[in-house]
């Protein structure tokens, strides 16, 4: 590693702190213990939540904020919160680095076409005729989003982008 | 009549009817009666969209908390996703004081507010916890002979258990016990707690991972797999066509979800449960 690279960016772990979650990754002291049932780590051996979690220790911006950032791979499994010692809850400093992702535009498609959706109709799924009918056949109450209106005052905010 | 708040989420009524269709009718025969006017949204998707902005997805979720907060009555989930929102988020606002006055402000602007005062269960949990197995199997007609179900957990119920407060994430014993009340025979095989791989964004990975549980399945001897979530459900069902493509493996085993077995020992029929409903048949497996 050249000297370069070994500065910390205290910029980006400070913009990170103030992510839901994103503060716990100062609580990271590296043991380990979040690797060895980490599904993700088992099949690719790029994924790695500690080395993930050093990344941000070390403020790897480049690394961490892009669209095939290895923090995509991550499940959601929630194993290395369960085991951390040290409450670092791993998956969820990688779930607020996926927020800068979206912030700076550096996220896969997937996650705002998909999240397009609940925002423009309050389900993530839509309904479809052919579900309609399908729910008519099986004696079903008819689906009906109110939330809608309710759903899209609240997420209005001054911050918000 | 006990009286319960089902939150349905988008899966089950948008994708998987069927199961919605076995819920209704195992929870009726339980003498459990449904409010349903309560206008809910996506809980939202705790991969996805909390990926994309997490206030966002605490606000839309304390949004759901607070009208079942505002019934008095326990909010019952019947997708893992679900439930890893709802707990997770209210678990966050219990947490942090100043992040609850922040969502809060937000819901001042349709007259609502989050109390934290809600309860959120699974609905397996709540069929141990508050029903109870006696009630369960008063509600048996038909036990199921000689029927091996494979369990799968999913993560979403049990982990992180300072959250769920559900089972031993290790060690759980919850959905075994489940199917042994419906006469079926639950069997336990090395992967029971593998992630279905859903929420990795990669081609591949989330296939080797779903046809290795079938193969931990098939070495286990079971004639199906039970499940208690609509993506893992989709993962296993749909997903062994896609394994079928992508990794040139050929599994064959049916995927029950959990109430549409109770469903069956209710003396519900297969297509009653929706059975019929599945990619992978469970035809020639029942009787
Ligand atoms: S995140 Fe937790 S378990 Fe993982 S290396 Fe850091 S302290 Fe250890
Ligand atoms: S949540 Fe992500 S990092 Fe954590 S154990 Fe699961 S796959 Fe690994």
């Amino acid at each position: 590693m050249s000297d370069k690279s070994t500065e910390v960016n205290f910029e980006f772990r400070q913009r990170l702190n103030k992510i839901i979650g994103g503060n716990h990754h100062n609580f990271c002291y590296q043991c380990g213990a979040c690797v060895s049932l980490c599904p993700t780590a088992k099949y690719s051996t790029e994924f790695n939540p500690r080395t993930i979690m050093l990344m941000a220790l070390l403020g790897l911006e480049d690394k961490l904020i892009a669209p095939d950032s290895i923090i995509w791979k991550c499940t959601n499994c929630y194993t290395c919160y369960e085991r951390c010692p040290q409450d670092v809850r791993p998956v969820d400093v990688i779930t607020a680095l996926k927020n800068i992702c979206v912030a700076e535009d550096r996220a896969p498609d997937i996650i705002t076409r998909y999240s397009a959706g609940i925002l423009d109709t309050g389900v993530s799924t839509p309904l479809s005729v052919a579900i309609a009918k399908r729910r008519e056949k099986f004696g079903l109450p008819k689906f009906n989003i109110t939330g809608y209106d309710e759903m899209k005052i609240i997420l209005d905010r001054e911050d918000s982008k | 009549m006990t009286q319960i708040v089902p939150f349905w989420g988008c899966m089950i009524p948008l994708r998987y009817p069927h199961i919605e269709m076995a819920i209704r009718k195992t929870l009726a025969n339980l003498q459990m009666e449904l409010v349903e006017d309560l206008p809910f949204t996506c809980c939202p998707d705790p991969i996805y969209f909390k990926a994309r902005d997490q206030f966002d997805w605490l606000v839309i979720a304390a949004r759901n908390l607070a009208l079942a907060e505002e019934r008095n009555l326990p909010l019952l989930t019947v997708c893992s996703g679900c439930t890893s929102t709802l707990k997770e988020a209210r678990f966050l606002l219990n947490e942090d004081e100043n992040l609850k006055d922040r969502v809060n402000t937000q819901l001042k602007k349709i007259n609502r507010e989050y109390k934290g005062t809600v309860n959120v269960e699974h609905a397996v949990v709540y069929l141990r916890d508050v029903l109870g197995y006696d009630a369960i199997q008063d509600s048996i007609q038909k036990r199921i002979e000689n029927l091996r179900v494979a369990i799968h957990y999913g993560c979403h119920l049990l982990k992180p258990s300072q959250i769920m407060h559900v089972d031993d994430a290790d060690y759980p014993q919850l959905l075994s016990d489940l199917v042994k009340m419906t006469g079926a025979i639950p069997v336990t095989h090395e992967e029971q707690l593998l992630c279905c791989g859903k929420g990795c964004i990669d081609d591949l990975i989330p296939y080797e991972m779903t046809s290795d549980i079938f193969d931990s399945v098939k070495e286990a001897k079971a004639d199906c797999l039970g499940l208690i979530c609509p993506t893992c459900f989709s993962s296993f069902d749909l997903g062994q066509k896609i394994i079928e493509r992508k990794l040139n493996k050929k599994h064959e085993i049916p995927v029950i979800y959990y109430f549409q077995l109770l469903g069956l020992a209710q003396g519900l029929s297969p297509e009653e449960v929706g059975l019929d409903q599945h990619k992978i048949p469970m035809k020639g497996i029942l009787d």
